[in-house]
């Protein structure tokens, strides 16, 4: 019963990380596509009957007209009916960096766009930003996560293992790291960075110290364990023997570590994605044109976007389901953990 | 139990200097000052900025700024702030205050949300309740405190129930205790569901560990009733670790509201942080930090006395 | 010393009832100014929001546009520009004289005037204003426009109302530097001022019987981070047609709201009564509801803030960041800069950023300063076609996959910094991305926070192109110099020059300090729309747009006439009243 729930959480995020992945394919435009003559367009649901009443087996979306003397309101445009079709080709784009593709999952015919879930103030089409986004997202959250979790095993186990000094030293280090808001040194870590290098590159860098600097807290559990650990008598049989202590550290007590820190990265992963929400709400998130879930939710802190496009909020539940399964995983490895131990 | 203390006591010391001194290294990373953002005036000179510098010191080498600010905090005032020309003791306190007002009775509806509901979600931990429940607190998790506020801000706009922002209402002298509640419900609110998700985690996972063991199931095997088991039983032997992060979450009782302090226009130290960082309003932000660091460092000894008196292992070790 | 006290209904009864020359005994050898403006009724209250809180209530030292907004309202100065026609008027001087070179003005004041606490106004009260703040200790940053030839003004007093005031040369600006520069009493501030604390008085907890100023509000509560409570000042000299003593309004409270977009959910909710400055989309979410939300809008037009692009042709950059270095061979050929310029799509920025509500540039000065424009200077147009052709002929070329490349084959691109706080800007960029692509240009958008971004263009020059923004507070060249002319503070494109690196910037530097000492308005108008002219034929900066200046207003507030000059809305607080003498909406 519990493997086959560990089985199908993971199964789900890799599975949606593959999606994220995969996004060229899922997404219907390119993320930096615009549409200037279509800003803040309402969400456009697929149909299946039109405006005189009559029924399609099709479905179709409509395209939209400006109202008169507004930039930013839009009514459909009944004689523009675009059906839908799956599996177009569309824009160019590259799976993975790697693969030149041009099929998309679906689209439309006709002149006007599927904006499933409207489009943002440069008419770009936001469910593909949504997935898109995944990435950056994702991407944040992992490389994150694991940075943070790496730090920690190195230094808990450190510490753990000499105790003493080097212990002490670094409890009191990890209690400074802990009371130290991370803001400042963001700004400084961000305006170190040379300008050319591209906005996705200069934000992973950001993302990157967050994680490094968040080692604090794994350090402490992981230190723990090998505290424990190291008086076991496998430990002390293999010292015994003449093993050095970096061996011992690496082929006894790390190996140790493991489960404590895959329930960790569980737990790190979805704390660094919301991260992401915070600073782009500060602006120190991914620049333009990438889309983000932060630098989305963040557009929807105007108040006309706040006031008249409720679309624009909708990235901010793009993480649930990730929390959802991120936890679900942690609790499922921590039971594991438990019967093991 | 004194020696304990008094050694947790030099700690905390320790890390307030530590903080104080890492800060002062960032700031000196971050580029520019406070005076930077005048520049771009064109009614104003470089020289007379330069001046300005000089007044406050900017211009000296970091160990003496260092130890010209290590000299006013213990004179008490924290240095001064570039911005608003005083002290920043003077300019805390008010906004320290305000912020406590809001972030004081959400941890404690947190707290008292968490507990109960923690415990039953532990009681019941298989079956359908316990996937609602787990499903629930990660979706209250991966919702951001943004989105929430936004949210709240927009219920306030379109219902009129509740005021969509600040303190008290525009024309109000502020003594009135009935217009601050109402002005409180909102942040509070949004705060509370902010931070009742991984509370209740941690409370149901250290009760399950509880139920799990023997002396437990033993209690339960007596068939006590399910409240005795649960408050009398249950309760107190999870409390260790739940203790430890109570005081922990007195760390953050400055700095968990900020965003929604700046969204809803909340007067406490939200807006005035946020100001002060990206405006390198050096003193200002090392006060803050200091205060909150202090209050960590006292969250986590009231946890450690809270835990002598309520734990006897912990009594029998020391 | 006045008491604080509440004011209390019978008060606002004795306002309505008495006439001005009864309520003040003393009324009749004063000097007031007539306004003519339609009359209204005193009383009310008026509630306003500003996106930070005002730091300080010193007009010393104060910079920050929160702590102007509320010292412009409590303090007067000696003559003012009327935010309306941007000219200068009297306002504490009743008359002003001047020698025929402009080097010399003879002041006399008002007579008969007082502070807000009932203390006397006289040429001491100007001397001491002025001797604190040309005071080389003080760093007031009033001081600078001072200045003229780098000599500060000498301030004489030649009779109890009568102060002379001469500059070492010409000094063409001379009577607009006098706007916003508060007079302060001298009985309040000499103390402090002598014992070298000017610099500390009157912050946000000084008591509210120590402030005083000739303003029409005086202080009445702080509360910190949160609101600041103004009321009405009795002894304020300006009165209407009928000879009522402005203010009209009661109270003027200031609230923090740290959001622009907050403050419009605040003006919506009904809790604040206007909003000083709307984004250009927030005005169009406003406009839908002008009619059930019992509001009014105003477009203001054109602004004095002009966006720009500017190229980093820093010569301290070469041998210490190659790669700008090198890309600073593109960017000095005039031809590439104004290829960029045609490439770029300002009506799309003015469409799509400021929704139609603003102008496209060729010159820092927009149409809104009424004195300053130069209509004959042409918008640049948007032609990928002729950037394309312009790049040709100077030696750029394109590879096979449509990117652009320089005469060795190097592949043009660079990175445009802009301060990633500002939507606005971060708009204009991305656009600007998009509209570059198209002539081959692949461009990065590095968005930085402002003092990281302001670091890089002043300081370190670390950078490529920038795309800033500047205001144009005073609608006067003289302040532009230090933007303009070679060696002035803030000559972004190439900062600290020690000599012009170019003949045009020479013309400039030529120009620029002519203007500052031609006293004749038409003669000077002829020199700046030269400048004008050579920066929009070499492009140094490529100048974008301007935003025009948008406020709202709830129904039954009167006499708004919102300015494109600051405060928009509450330059002529003390001649706003309520339609319905309650004022309560």
């Amino acid at each position: 019963m519990k493997q086959r729930k560990l089985f199908w959480t993971a199964a789900f995020l890799v599975g949606a990380h593959l999606m994220a992945g995969l996004a060229g394919f899922f997404a219907p435009y390119h993320y930096a596509a615009q549409d200037r003559l279509h800003p803040y367009a309402s969400p456009s649901l697929p149909h299946l009957m039109d405006c005189s009443g009559k029924i399609h087996l099709r479905p179709f979306v409509y395209g939209i007209r400006n109202k008169q003397g507004s930039f930013t309101d839009y009514q459909p445009d009944c004689s523009a009916q675009m059906p839908v079709h799956f599996l177009v080709t569309g824009e160019e784009y590259s799976l993975f960096g790697l693969i030149p593709s041009s099929l998309h999952l679906f689209g439309v015919s006709g002149p006007g766009e599927i904006n499933l879930l409207g489009t943002d103030a440069f008419g770009r089409d936001q469910f593909s930003r949504v997935v898109y986004g995944a990435q950056v997202s994702l991407l944040a959250g992992g490389l994150a996560g694991v940075l943070a979790v790496f730090a920690g095993v190195i230094v808990g186990t450190i510490s753990g293992f000499y105790g003493g000094v080097v212990d002490e030293a670094a409890m009191r280090v990890a209690e400074i790291a802990i009371a130290v808001p991370s803001l400042y040194l963001l700004l400084a870590a961000r305006s170190f960075l040379p300008l050319e290098i591209s906005p996705l590159m200069a934000f992973l860098l950001v993302i990157s110290v967050i994680g490094l600097l968040s080692w604090a807290r794994p350090a402490r559990l992981v230190r723990g364990l090998v505290m424990s650990a190291r008086e076991r008598n496998f430990v002390l049989a293999a010292q015994g023997f003449g093993a050095s202590k970096s061996y011992v550290m690496r082929r006894h007590l790390v190996p140790m570590t493991f489960s404590v820190a895959l329930t960790q990265l569980a737990i790190l992963i979805p704390q660094f994605i919301l991260a992401e929400v915070v600073l782009s709400f500060l602006g120190l998130g991914i620049g333009e044109p990438f889309p983000s879930w932060g630098n989305m939710l963040a557009e929807a802190q105007q108040y006309h976007v706040l006031a008249s496009c409720w679309w624009m909020l909708l990235p901010g539940l793009a993480p649930v389901p990730f929390f959802v399964a991120y936890h679900a995983l942690a609790d499922a490895l921590q039971k594991k953990t438990k019967v093991n131990l | 139990m004194i020696r304990y203390l008094s050694r947790r006591l030099a700690h905390g010391v320790l890390l307030l200097a530590g903080v104080s001194m890492l800060l002062f290294v960032f700031q000196k990373a971050a580029p520019g000052d406070f005076f930077l953002g005048m520049r771009l005036n064109p009614e104003l000179s470089g020289q007379t900025l330069q001046g300005l510098r000089a007044e406050y010191g900017l211009d000296q080498p970091l160990p003496q700024r260092y130890a010209r600010w290590l000299g006013s905090a213990l004179r008490g005032d924290l240095g001064p702030s570039f911005a608003y020309n005083l002290p920043v003791t003077t300019l805390l306190w008010p906004r320290i205050k305000n912020t406590l007002l809001l972030s004081v009775p959400a941890l404690l509806i947190s707290w008292l949300i968490a507990i109960p509901l923690g415990l039953l979600a532990a009681w019941r931990r298989t079956g359908w309740i316990d996937r609602i429940f787990s499903g629930s607190t990660s979706t209250l998790l991966a919702l951001p405190d943004v989105l929430l506020a936004l949210l709240a801000v927009l219920l306030a706009l379109r219902t009129h129930i509740f005021p969509v922002g600040g303190m008290t209402a525009g024309t109000d002298a502020g003594e009135s205790t009935a217009g601050l509640l109402q002005h409180m419900v909102l942040p509070v609110f949004v705060l509370v569901v902010g931070s009742v998700g991984p509370l209740l985690r941690q409370v149901r996972a250290s009760a399950i560990e509880v139920m799990d063991s023997s002396y437990f199931r033993a209690a339960q095997g007596n068939g006590l009733g399910r409240t005795t088991l649960l408050f009398r039983h249950a309760l107190p032997a999870a409390a260790n670790p739940l203790i430890s992060l109570f005081g922990l979450s007195a760390g953050f009782l400055l700095s968990a509201s900020i965003l929604v302090e700046v969204i809803m226009s909340w007067p406490g130290m939200g807006p005035l942080m946020l100001e002060a960082i990206f405006g390198r309003d050096l003193f200002v932000v090392i006060g803050a930090v200091m205060i909150s660091t202090l209050l960590l460092v006292l969250g986590n000894l009231l946890a450690d006395v809270l835990l002598y008196f309520c734990d006897p292992r912990i009594r029998v070790q020391s | 010393m006045r008491s604080i006290r509440p004011i209390t209904p019978s008060f606002l009864l004795a306002c309505l009832l008495l006439p001005a020359s009864l309520a003040r005994p003393e009324g009749r050898q004063q000097d007031l100014l007539k306004v003519s403006v339609p009359v209204g009724h005193p009383g009310g209250v008026l509630v306003v929001s500003q996106s930070s809180e005002p730091k300080t209530l010193n007009p010393v030292v104060a910079v920050d546009q929160p702590s102007r907004d509320v010292i412009r309202r409590m303090t007067a100065d000696l003559v003012h520009i009327n935010r309306a026609t941007q000219k200068t008027e009297p306002a504490l001087a009743r008359s002003w004289k001047s020698n025929r070179e402009g080097s010399q003005f003879t002041v006399e004041l008002r007579r008969g005037l007082r502070f807000s606490d009932g203390a006397p106004f006289t040429a001491d009260d100007v001397v001491f204003s002025f001797q604190v703040y040309l005071d080389e200790k003080v760093h007031s940053p009033q001081r600078d426009l001072l200045l003229a030839g780098g000599k500060p003004m000498r301030v004489e007093k030649l009779g109890p109302y009568t102060v002379k005031f001469s500059f070492v040369a010409p000094y063409a600006p001379a009577e607009r530097v006098f706007d916003s520069l508060a007079i302060l009493p001298r009985h309040l501030l000499e103390q402090g001022y002598k014992a070298g604390k000017i610099n500390q008085v009157w912050n946000l907890t000084t008591s509210a019987e120590k402030i005083a100023g000739l303003g029409p509000f005086r202080l009445k509560q702080v509360l910190p981070g949160e609101k600041l409570v103004l009321e009405r000042n009795p002894y304020y000299w300006k009165t209407d047609s009928q000879g009522q003593i402005l203010p009209y309004l009661n109270e003027l409270i200031f609230l923090t709201v740290p959001s622009r977009d907050a403050q419009v959910v605040r003006f919506r909710a009904g809790e604040t009564q206007i909003i000083t400055q709307v984004s250009a989309e927030n005005y169009s979410a406003l406009l839908a509801d002008q009619q059930t939300g019992r509001y009014k809008l105003y477009d203001a037009g054109p602004g004095l803030e002009y966006n720009f692009l500017v190229f980093n042709l820093n010569d301290d950059v070469k041998g210490r960041l190659p790669a700008i270095a090198q890309k600073q061979t593109w960017f000095r050929d005039q031809r590439f800069r104004e290829a960029v310029s045609l490439a770029i799509d300002r009506a799309a920025i003015v469409r799509m950023v400021y929704q139609g509500r603003g102008v496209a540039l060729a010159t820092p000065v927009s149409p809104g300063d009424k004195l300053w424009f130069d209509s004959d200077i042409p918008i640049p147009e948007y032609s990928p076609e002729k950037a394309r052709k312009l790049l040709q002929a100077a030696g750029f070329s394109w590879n096979s996959s449509g990117a652009l490349t320089d005469s060795s084959g190097q592949p043009v691109d660079f990175s445009i910094l802009v301060n990633s706080g500002n939507v606005q800007r971060s708009q204009m960029a991305t656009l600007i991305q998009e509209d570059l692509k198209k002539i081959g240009i692949n461009v990065h958008v590095a968005g930085l926070e402002f003092r990281s971004a302001t670091d890089r263009v002043l300081n370190s020059h670390d950078y490529e192109v920038a795309l800033m923004g500047l205001g144009r507070g005073d609608a006067d060249p003289t302040p532009d110099m230090s933007v303009l002319s070679s060696d002035g503070d803030i000559h972004l494109w190439n900062m600290g020059e020690k000599t012009p690196a170019t003949p045009w910037e020479a013309e400039i530097d030529r120009l620029m300090r002519k203007q500052q000492v031609t006293p004749n308005y038409a003669e000077r108008k002829k020199l700046f729309d030269r400048v004008q002219a050579i920066l929009a034929e070499q492009q140094p900066m490529i100048f974008l747009a301007s935003p025009n200046i948008l406020t709202a207003a709830r129904d039954g507030l009167e006499n708004v006439r919102p300015a494109i000059m600051d405060n928009y809305i509450l330059w002529n607080a003390d001649e706003l009243f309520w339609h319905t003498p309650a004022g309560k909406h």
